[in-house]
């Protein structure tokens, strides 16, 4: 059953973790843990429903900042790339590294292969060469060819595959990601064109150039792979619908590489390219003209996002994929450095320059339908037309008052209903989809203080999200009998929507009065969300003792 | 009473003694390792299979741990999924986390202004909700202890609160006679259920594999379907007008409810057909919970002051 007012975008900030200082982030599969990579190296995995820290992943070999964080398929592994050239592969459960690689250039992102359950290959973008194919078991790489003119001069020699052939690119880094199972490459250059490549072998199979031949600086595949995003130079975001069957990528590709074989090199590229991409919609602020950062789609890919590259600003930019804008989201004025999409919930998450995470989502207006059945929420007033016999000392209509339900249905207690969110179901037997929480104890002395309860944590712990409020109805004050700590970090909390908690107090107060229930049980309800210290044992031990 | 020609009849293998007061809630471990009590002697006890053998016959729970510490009597406790962990709510208004295997208490959660009466861990165990007398819900993150989440819930005593078997969703029962779903991620409210002429609902579960049915005593047992907010089966002929007796589905064997009642017996009824297959007799006194083994053909049931024993039934093998 879901909840039928989330949905769409988020709109205010939620909650905000802080941790260190935190630079790239990534959600797994399912978005029940946010894994983030800090400045000293470490990854921090947050558990997403408790905002509270899962696990850290921390090794002594790595201490450099981390620039970019990927979860494999199935949410065993993650992989960190790292400004010390490296690249790392954990294992999620027991926090334990499994192998680490040093390329020659530091890689700006790195994404495992979404294939597989237990990836060895991943993509690596170093800083600025080519992309190239890391197996992570052996340490070879493969280059991927960025421009065409490589192929039509019958390929460089094998010696210089790893600098581009084109002076002009050797110092920008190339945007590239998987296609959605991960049979193919796409890569987006510096003259503005999409490569699409074959991962085994690094060759291009097909390229769709980009009007206006801009340099392109990110490109990103939505979840369902149907469509590519590419962000460029030009300040525009592009969305691609991609015309490949997702299944059979490379086989569809070389069928139409055979059909347009008397073509040159080039033009059979392109024209294969044509086959592959069609441009769908063009994104820009043409009033600001924003450079954007870090775009990407929403889970369902009904929405793409972006951030603004303007220095000192915090803006998010929410785009139906038909191209309206429609929102702006603004954060605090701190840069920001990176975004993602949490992938079944209308939930964004920004990270600012200075290594904080902002959760933001909707704004949550309370569905009084749901308190009280019999009544239905109108959008507007109606008219209402009384019924014939509605006034009548015994109405027809409500005479026969009989359920037509009948009882002697079968029900079935035992069927799994399939999310339809997650459509390979052939993934969930190994998937790790939250991680064992272990109560950290409280110290013995201490135990019958609640104060002390939350300041014996661990380290760890205590630099989890101080608040765990929301916007509205549930935004209760249980934690402000915390230890000062807390309450001193309160003086940084900015931009927390306090309003909302006040409207619906009143709008409570006034809707939520039960005929059949005494003043009483109303106003100890508006109480209880008001002031902790309601109750006084007022109803009678009645059950748990004879 | 046994009529269905496949219905095997339960009969009465073991009685647990050692509580000094009445037993509150009996619930067996996922894993189906170990059966754990509460009761109003302020303590909980586990009990732990001593036979490994698989036949049932010899299958014996002899008592393990005992975990004292709650200052006032127990109301109900529940198993991490891993069974590593034990919760408790009570009447000094605090819950308890346990270390199961060693008895000792881990985490005293503190918040709730009144007796805490109900308890359960989410499917992935780093959630516990809780229900009160304070007429709220909250939701607390099990490793460090804060409460996450404070639901207008009820305007009355809260008498149970479960999760769905993936844990988005929270259920809720109270005295003011409504049950409600709560998104469990975000805390909204997702529907009410109300019963037309209003009593107190006393317990509210949900089935142990992931659909739209739950159980939910108005006087009468009933199974409904909360996504359409039907009312599909009701189950009947026991005895419940005072206290908040639980029930449970067992689908070991076929697919049954069971119930307590305050007669001191147990009652089974086919799941579909909705018939009394068995009266199960041999307490001495209102049979306050049960609970079913989740592979075994086993019921463990608990009963009040003049009883305070906990009772392993099972079926005859042929």
């Amino acid at each position: 059953m879901e909840d039928p007012l989330q949905g769409d975008f988020p709109e205010v900030i939620e909650e905000y973790l802080a941790h260190g200082c935190m630079k790239s982030i990534a959600f797994n599969r399912r978005g029940t843990l946010l894994a983030a990579g800090c400045n000293d190296g470490s990854c921090v995995i947050w558990d997403f429903e408790t905002r509270g820290i899962a696990k850290e992943l921390r090794d002594s070999e790595c201490s450099s900042p981390i620039t970019s964080v990927c979860w494999s398929k199935c949410g065993n592994r993650i992989l960190v790339s790292a400004a010390d050239k490296s690249l790392s592969l954990w294992d999620v459960m027991s926090g334990k590294r499994i192998t680490r690689i040093v390329l020659q250039q530091t890689p700006l992102q790195a994404r495992l292969h979404p294939g597989s359950s237990k990836p060895s290959l991943c993509l690596a973008c170093p800083l600025s060469c080519a992309p190239m194919i890391v197996d992570l078991n052996t340490g070879n790489t493969t280059s991927l060819k960025v421009s065409i003119l490589e192929i039509s001069n019958n390929g460089p020699t094998p010696a210089s595959r790893n600098r581009c052939a084109d002076g002009i690119t050797s110092f920008s880094p190339t945007a590239a990601c998987f296609s959605k199972h991960g049979s193919l490459v796409y890569v987006g250059n510096s003259k503005g064109e999409i490569l699409v490549i074959n991962h085994l072998d690094g060759e291009v199979r097909a390229m769709v150039p980009i009007p206006g031949g801009s340099v392109v600086k990110n490109i990103v595949c939505s979840r369902n792979g149907q469509y590519l995003l590419t962000n460029s130079n030009d300040r525009i975001i592009r969305i691609y619908e991609n015309l490949l069957p997702l299944k059979d990528e490379v086989r569809a590709l070389d069928d139409l590489n055979e059909r347009l074989n008397d073509l040159n090199v080039v033009e059979k590229l392109k024209a294969v390219g044509s086959k592959c991409l069609t441009l769908f919609r063009e994104f820009q602020d043409l009033i600001t003209k924003v450079h954007w950062k870090a775009p990407c789609f929403s889970g369902d890919g009904e929405w793409v996002v972006g951030g603004s590259a303007s220095k000192g600003e915090h803006k998010i930019y929410i785009w139906d994929r038909v191209g309206h804008l429609v929102k702006i989201l603004e954060g605090p004025k701190e840069a920001l450095i990176d975004l993602a999409w949490h992938p079944v919930r209308p939930i964004v998450v920004s990270v600012s320059l200075n290594g904080i995470v902002y959760i933001w989502a909707k704004d949550y207006t309370e569905n009084w339908s749901a308190f009280a059945p019999d009544f239905k929420e109108l959008e507007e007033n109606e008219e209402y037309v009384e019924r014939e016999d509605e006034f009548d000392l015994i109405p027809e209509t409500e005479k026969a008052k009989t359920s037509d339900v009948n009882e002697d249905d079968e029900v079935d207690i035992v069927t799994v209903d399939k999310d339809p969110a997650f459509s390979d179901s052939e993934m969930s037997q190994e998937e790790l989809c939250f991680l064992p929480a272990t109560p950290s104890c409280d110290a013995p002395e201490q135990q019958d203080k609640f104060i002390e309860s939350s300041s014996k944590l661990v380290d760890s712990n205590n630099s989890g999200s101080p608040f765990s409020e929301e916007a509205g109805p549930n935004e209760h004050t249980m934690n402000h009998n915390l230890s000062p700590v807390e309450d001193d970090a309160g003086g940084l909390r900015i931009k927390r929507k306090r309003k909302p908690s006040e409207k619906v107090l009143e709008l409570q107060a006034e809707k939520i009065k039960k005929p059949s229930k005494s003043s009483k049980s109303s106003k100890s309800k508006i109480k209880s969300l008001v002031d902790e210290d309601d109750g006084n044992g007022f109803y009678g031990d009645a059950l748990s003792d004879e | 009473m046994s009529t269905a020609t496949e219905f095997k009849p339960y009969s009465l293998s073991q009685t647990l003694s050692g509580h000094k007061r009445a037993i509150s809630a009996v619930k067996f471990s996922s894993n189906g390792r170990l059966l754990a009590s509460s009761s109003a002697d302020k303590s909980l006890r586990t009990y732990g299979f001593t036979n490994s053998d698989s036949d049932s016959d010899s299958l014996a729970l002899s008592p393990m741990q005992e975990y004292t510490g709650h200052e006032q009597g127990v109301s109900d406790l529940a198993f991490s999924s891993d069974s590593r962990f034990l919760v408790s709510a009570s009447d000094d208004k605090t819950l308890r986390l346990w270390d199961v295997p060693t008895g000792s208490l881990i985490k005293t959660l503190q918040g709730h202004t009144n007796y805490v009466f109900c308890v359960n861990f989410n499917p992935q165990s780093n959630v516990i909700v809780s229900g009160s007398f304070d007429e709220t819900v909250r939701v607390w993150d099990v490793k460090s202890g804060k409460c996450l989440k404070v639901l207008p819930a009820h305007s009355d005593p809260v008498t149970a609160v479960d999760f769905n078997r993936d844990g988005s969703l929270i259920v809720s029962s109270s005295y003011d006679g409504l049950c409600r779903i709560w998104d469990a991620s975000t805390g909204h409210c997702m529907k009410t259920l109300i019963d037309d002429e209003n009593p107190p609902v006393s317990f509210v579960k949900f089935p142990p594999t992931p659909s739209s049915f739950s159980l939910a005593p108005w006087t009468t047992l009933w199974l409904w379907n909360y996504s359409t907010g039907e009312f599909l089966k009701a189950y009947t002929g026991h005895v419940n007008s005072k206290y908040c007796i639980s029930s449970t589905f067992s689908i070991t064997n076929g697919k049954y409810v069971v119930g307590g009642s305050e007669d001191n017996r147990i009652y089974l009824w086919e799941l579909q057909t909705r018939k009394m297959v068995q009266k199960l007799e041999g307490h001495s006194d209102t049979v306050v919970s049960v609970s079913c083994h989740p592979t075994e053909n086993m019921i463990a049931s608990g009963a009040l002051g003049n009883d305070k024993t906990v009772k392993i039934w099972t079926q005859q093998k042929d």
